[in-house]
């Protein structure tokens, strides 16, 4: 097929008198035209659109019939092919097109007089369709620019697709809805964004449900059964095994999901359960504490040794006295010479166990060298038991002998 | 003699008949692979052929060049549609829709497939029950969707009176077109009573003013599976040949598109390489190379 086509065109410049040799361009242009290999399609009722109807068509007709448009047209193929290898081969294209639309409108009147009118409305549409394309074409274009363009050549019988489907349509408007139990809706369903999830199986679940409805209406009116009575049974499309595994997916998920939830309320827990642990301890010292001095002071009255003043805290009010205790009296034997509570250091040890620091507890302080209740003369005069005794002089020896 | 008159009745059409002036319609599908499947083309099958309780299930197809086989295969089964999945270099399923002795042969491209046992929806429906087809409007723009709407009719409507067929109508098959793909849906009717405490009043008067009693449940639907979408690629005007009636000028095929990522790939590598190079030219113009043996005055071994 190519072949014999560069052949022939080759003729033709050679007879307009121009230069055959330039062979990239004619590559280019070969290149171009991608489907021309395709089968050639009938040739009544069939609408090709694009360059290459008219290069099948030189083969053919006779040439002598249309030379004067084909001479017309040669340059403006080799015109488009140079164009495009200089990739701005969009005005050129369409120029072509617009062309290639009028001669086969004009191909057409000659051949075929009689469904003319019809053909015509269908090419428009036909062109109209291929804008469209255009414009895809050169949008997709713009975001590639290494792509050589080039048109895809698209086939839409209108004629032929009418035909086939009268061919094999099924009367829908005779038969009765049972029959097929199809439904079309009245607007096309509209899917603003395709790609987001949510809505674009909203949409069809709603078209699914309209259409359970308006049939089961449907199906009503003309006295047929809809839905499975309870109590039938029959192979089901997923097996029990299957509904079983789904089931157990299900359950799964939720397992958890509650898992989940119940490891971060435990996380949660953690994070406070040591400041809680605390005050509970706290409180229940208190209120040993609490109850240890009311313990005291009873027996304290029982031996007759109470003060005026536990007597005088006895006919106040208790709550009265507790509230005030932890804030106003404190005794100074309380409070370390530190400045901390001495409950604070009991409770200190316990957690870390008694002894405290023990690092410089046997290194002395101020307190430590004043203190001399451990201190005697008498004693500090001795000498240390390992120590032996100096022997006296020579003099002294001899005295005492 | 039986295959002669079998072939003089055959010359009538088979999917109206006209018994006792009652207009019938009558389909079978013939449903098979080609070689090459994965499972999940496999496991698509399987659902198919479970919805379809008037399809013949067949065995692969050994030949992927000569499909006209599949025509004398659909008349062997007595089948007047063809349903015949195409798989490619083990991961692209095209789809074959067919209306067998001569009429018109669809190829679709099949794409996002989810098979009925992965989906794992709570759905289910009988085997066998007749469902419910629902086309989007869109469909009858174009003569091309138009026949498109017409073969899917055909080959997913389950006829009337099917062999195996349920008298009960429990689910719902959804075509939609969104961006020019066709999209498939497959929903259980469930039927539930109306939550009686929400609306009741309301449901008194409604039940006063009409009392129908199919209006009494309420329908929703949750989703059975199987999922996928098809791209229409070109319509045949004969039964897996003939000239192509339409083409899709918006289908790109998987292998462009993989090529074109291999390709964007590969540009990567090469301007990398490319930068690699040039850099290396540019130092040696400086003079200065890389991996030149270390002089004696050179400062890392001078003050070493």
């Amino acid at each position: 097929m190519a072949k014999s086509k560069s052949k022939l065109k080759n003729a033709l410049l050679r007879q307009l008198g121009k230069d055959p040799v330039r062979d990239k361009q004619r590559k280019i242009s070969r290149r171009q035209p991608k489907t021309s290999k395709r089968k050639e399609t009938d040739g009544d009722g069939v609408v090709v659109n694009g360059a290459d109807k008219d290069v099948e068509g030189w083969e053919d007709e006779d040439e002598d019939e249309n030379e004067d448009e084909n001479e017309d047209e040669a340059p403006e193929l080799v015109d488009a092919a140079r164009k495009a290898s200089k990739k701005s081969a969009k005005v050129a294209v369409t120029e072509e097109e617009d062309d290639d639309d009028d001669e086969e409108e004009e191909e057409d009147e000659e051949e075929e007089g009689v469904e003319l009118e019809e053909k015509e409305e269908e090419k428009e549409e036909d062109d109209e369709e291929s804008d469209i394309a255009f414009s895809d074409i050169d949008g997709d274009d713009l975001e590639a620019p290494d792509t050589l363009p080039y048109q895809k050549l698209t086939i839409n019988n209108h004629s032929a697709l009418t035909q086939a489907l009268e061919r094999i349509a099924l009367p829908l408007s005779s038969l009765p809805f049972v029959e097929h139990q199809s439904l079309t809706t009245d607007v096309p369903v509209e899917i603003r964004d395709v790609d987001d999830d949510l809505s674009r199986e909203l949409a069809f679940y709603k078209q699914a449900l309209d259409a359970a409805n308006l049939g089961r209406k449907k199906l009503a009116k003309d006295g047929m059964p809809f839905a499975r009575p309870t109590d039938y049974f029959a192979e089901m499309l997923k097996d029990d095994e299957h509904m079983g595994t789904i089931k157990q997916k299900l359950l799964d998920e939720a397992a958890n999901k509650k898992a989940a939830a119940e490891a971060r309320r435990q996380r949660d827990l953690k994070k406070f359960g040591k400041q809680v642990q605390f005050a509970k301890l706290e409180e229940r010292n208190k209120a040993k504490k609490d109850t240890l001095e009311k313990i005291q002071v009873l027996k304290r009255k029982r031996q007759g040794t109470d003060t005026d003043f536990t007597n005088e805290a006895d006919m106040f009010d208790v709550a009265l006295d507790d509230a005030a205790a932890p804030g106003g009296r404190r005794d100074k034997k309380d409070r370390d010479p530190s400045g901390r509570s001495k409950a604070k250091r009991q409770k200190k040890d316990q957690k870390y166990g008694h002894g405290g620091k023990k690092r410089f507890s046997k290194s002395g302080d101020a307190a430590s060298s004043s203190d001399l209740t451990g201190f005697s003369a008498r004693k500090n005069k001795t000498t240390f038991s390992g120590t032996k005794k100096k022997r006296p002089g020579k003099s002294k020896r001899a005295g005492t002998r | 003699m039986a295959s002669v008159y079998k072939s003089i009745s055959k010359t009538i059409s088979k999917d109206i008949k006209d018994d006792d002036g009652i207009k019938r319609n009558k389909q079978r599908v013939l449903v098979l692979t080609s070689r090459g499947v994965t499972y999940r083309h496999r496991h698509l099958l399987k659902d198919v052929v479970a919805m379809l309780p008037h399809s013949r299930k067949d065995a692969k197809l050994d030949t992927k060049s000569k499909l006209y086989h599949l025509n004398e295969i659909a008349d062997l089964y007595n089948c007047n549609n063809v349903l015949f999945f195409e798989a490619r270099k083990r991961q692209d399923l095209y789809m074959w829709m067919s209306k067998a002795p001569n009429g018109p042969c669809i190829k679709l491209h099949v794409q996002n497939l989810h098979t009925m046992e992965e989906l794992n929806f709570t759905g289910n429906a009988l085997k066998g029950s007749r469902p419910i087809l629902s086309f989007d409007a869109a469909f009858d723009q174009t003569p091309a969707m138009t026949l498109i709407k017409e073969v899917l009719l055909h080959i997913f409507g389950v006829p009337k009176g099917a062999r195996k067929s349920k008298p009960f109508v429990d689910h719902v098959l959804s075509f939609t077109i969104a961006d020019g793909k066709i999209w498939f849906r497959n929903y259980q009717i469930s039927e539930a009573e109306p939550t009686k405490k929400v609306d009741d009043d309301i449901e008194k008067s409604m039940s006063l003013k009409s009392k129908k009693p199919t209006e009494q449940t309420e329908l929703s639907l949750v989703e059975i599976g199987p999922r996928f979408v098809m791209t229409p690629i070109i319509i045949l005007e004969g039964s897996f040949g003939g000239p192509v009636i339409y083409e899709n000028k918006e289908f790109v095929s998987p292998n462009a598109v993989r090529t074109d990522l291999r390709n964007r790939r590969a540009q990567k590598y090469n301007s990398r390489t490319e930068e690699q190079q040039r850099l290396e030219i540019k130092r040696k113009e400086l003079g200065l190379e890389v991996g030149k043996a270390k002089g004696e005055l050179d400062e890392s071994v001078l003050f070493a």
